[in-house]
């Protein structure tokens, strides 16, 4: 007997989704495009029956190359689902799904093949996970879309084996748009469910675009970690390190809030009486890089902070009115909030 | 459990130790979502057809199914299960008609209803041919006329038949180490079938419907074969004494259900989901009260009965392969 996915989406989701969804203000900024040159899926909305035809047999064409890349991720609790973007078996999924790092998991592709897999690392902080095939071997794979490339209103297809890996009904498509891309996170009305979890968003280019990661109660926004998230932080989830939230109490701590722009993190609050505060940071400083590393995405700054130990040394660069400002900053010790 | 710690971690991550941004994010207007309000629009005049070939069933003013048009003079296909006790339909245009039952296919879960008081003419759906291949990807609509609405999704996974769950009495059992001993119950699910018929933990069965039971799986294989609500009869072993317990089995739905947390998030689904010779799985966001009606093409023919809601991303459709032979044979009567 198959696994009870029942394990994968955390319960406390409904929770979760109401947070973030209040962020999700309704603001009419998605683009007037009536270009008749344009693709069905690059306009506003599908003008014709003859659009949705044509966004159907996209994603038919799509789905059928990327389909066989889609694999159930199973352990004795629970089971989810993954993606390969390697022909040596590197697997993209979430960090719930894996837990920890140097894990045997079980593969199930969609023929029903098993392959045993070790989950490598992920972060918590967004839900990215990585598991490697130990077995050698030439594996079909998905590619995985450029950084920035996704944007809202964009069509996408989502596939996975909710509530478990099922031979006969095979993985499992869902069509939708993105309707919120902000972070580490995509939102999308693409519905899911438990057993999904890790399982790939695909751009309309078959491309993968995210992972998916938390369900909210309405069915029609889920939430899937951005391919940005692991882009940014590809090694450091390869090399079997995960970024938790005890990490993040023990390791070093800075004490700024900061956003994602185009070239670097903008801070967009200063904690009093931390490092940060100490060292002349003010909002609206733009973080350009951390020890030399380019800062990409706050997660990326998060992961670089607190990997070192409270009371070490790190180098920031950052722009303030148009001024590049270098500042050596000792790392404090995180203190717990009430 | 970790998983749940994970989430709360989460939660407290997000606030205290990142933040959110002080900023409202660009989030993609309604306007522009699959199943938003306008997204309809797209199928033209061909949006009024459809509507006009679905109708709502009401029982005591409720709506409990949905059904499409099969005939010009008022016959309309349903979902047998969930259209029981129907008695009354409301067209697109909000007007409301008595009904009747005629036919009742109980394997395929088929009804045939007949508006009684009828005006001279109706749209029936056009059914897409019997060798239709519907794959993965191809957009399936809904229409819900009550909800003045049309729903659109994908056929999501490869269509199969869809096996029978078997009644449940709701409890685990465990072989004892001499078969004589008969079968203990070493957990009884609360509210279930076996707990209504007052089985309890420690009871020994020795005999189902007056077959001496050695292997669990010997009383798994016999409720397979049963359905929800048919009656066995335990002879069961009671701190040494003999007793007979009669249980009316129940949905698995209902019992196993409720502990499972992908239920929990999908809201009502179905009570018969199960036993259909072939389904197309679609991934249409719909109630429970749209199965009977149809599921269309974009170019408006009808592929089949929407026929189970089973989770918040899976209905199950009857396809035209497997209704039209009943359909035809109801419909000789008809001409």
């Amino acid at each position: 007997m198959r696994a009870n996915n029942s394990g994968c989406f955390p319960s406390k989701t409904g929770r979760v989704a109401c947070l973030l969804t209040s962020l999700a203000i309704f603001s009419p900024s998605y683009g007037q495009k009536q270009n008749n040159s344009v693709s069905a899926w690059e306009k506003d909305l599908p003008e014709s029956i003859g659009d949705l035809q044509a966004i159907q047999n996209q994603i038919q064409s799509k789905l059928q190359m990327v389909r066989n890349t889609v694999v159930s991720v199973e352990a004795e609790d629970g089971a989810g689902s993954g993606v390969l973007v390697s022909a040596d078996g590197l697997i993209l999924t979430a960090a719930h799904v894996i837990g920890e790092s140097g894990r045997k998991m079980d593969v199930v592709f969609p023929n029903g093949y098993v392959a045993e897999a070790l989950s490598l690392g992920g972060s918590e902080l967004s839900d990215a996970g990585m598991l490697k095939i130990i077995e050698p071997g030439q594996w079909d794979y998905a590619p995985i879309a450029l950084a920035n490339k996704s944007g809202v209103g964009d069509w996408c297809f989502s596939l996975g084996h909710p509530s478990g890996y099922n031979e006969k009904r095979g993985s499992v498509l869902r069509v939708g748009r993105v309707i919120h891309k902000k972070e580490e996170t995509i939102q999308t009305d693409c519905r899911l469910l438990g057993g999904d979890s890790g399982g790939p968003l695909f751009s309309i280019d078959g491309e993968v675009i995210g992972i998916h990661s938390r369900i909210s109660q309405s069915p029609e926004d889920n939430f899937h970690t951005s391919i940005e998230s692991f882009l940014s932080n590809w090694e450091f989830f390869l090399n079997e390190e995960l970024h938790t939230y005890v990490a993040m109490q023990k390791g070093g701590f800075l004490g700024v809030l900061c956003e994602e722009f185009q070239d670097g993190l903008q801070v967009v609050e200063v904690v009093p009486e931390t490092p940060a505060e100490d060292a002349g940071i003010r909002r609206g400083d733009l973080f350009r890089k951390l020890d030399g590393i380019p800062l990409d995405t706050r997660e990326k700054l998060s992961i670089l902070v607190s990997s070192k130990p409270p009371g070490s040394f790190v180098v920031i660069d950052y722009l303030r009115d148009g001024k590049e400002i270098s500042v050596r900053i000792k790392l404090g010790e995180r203190f717990v909030k009430e | 459990m970790k998983l749940v710690f994970l989430l709360l971690s989460f939660l407290i991550g997000r606030v205290s130790l990142v933040g959110e941004s002080l900023k409202p994010a660009d989030a993609l207007a309604p306007e522009y979502r699959l199943n938003g309000p306008s997204f309809g629009e797209v199928l033209g005049t061909a949006k009024e057809h459809l509507l006009q070939s679905v109708v709502g069933l009401f029982r005591n003013e409720k709506l409990i199914a949905h059904g499409v048009v099969v005939h010009p003079q008022g016959l309309l296909l349903s979902k047998a299960s969930s259209s029981v006790g129907a008695g009354m339909i409301q067209s697109s245009q909000g007007q409301t008609f008595p009904i009747r039952i005629r036919k009742r296919d109980e394997i395929k879960d088929l009804a045939l209803w007949q508006i009684t008081s009828s005006p001279p003419l109706w749209r029936a759906v056009t059914w897409k041919g019997e060798h239709n291949q519907t794959q993965s990807g191809s957009w399936v609509i809904s229409a819900s006329p009550s909800l003045e609405e049309l729903k659109f999704g994908v056929v999501s996974a490869t269509s199969r038949p869809i096996g029978r769950e078997g009644g449940v009495m709701g409890v685990l059992l465990e072989e004892s180490n001499s078969s004589d001993l008969g079968i203990e119950v070493v957990e009884v699910l609360p509210q279930a079938a076996g707990d209504r018929a007052g089985l309890r933990v420690m009871d020994r069965i020795l005999r189902m419907d007056g077959r001496p039971v050695k292997t669990v799986e010997y009383i798994n294989r016999m409720l397979q074969n049963k359905d929800p609500g048919d009656l066995v009869t335990l002879l069961v072993n009671r701190k040494d004494k003999e007793i007979l317990l009669r249980v009316t089995l129940g949905h698995r739905a209902v019992a196993f259900d409720l502990f499972n947390r992908n239920l929990l998030m999908s809201g009502p689904v179905s009570k018969r989901k199960d036993n259909f010779p072939l389904i197309i799985q679609q991934d249409l966001p719909l109630q429970k009260e749209i199965m009977g009606g149809g599921l269309f093409d974009i170019h408006g023919h009808c592929l089949g009965i929407n026929i189970a809601r089973v989770d918040r991303v899976t209905n199950y459709t009857l396809p035209t392969k497997v209704i039209l032979p009943t359909l035809n044979m109801w419909l000789k009567d008809w001409p």
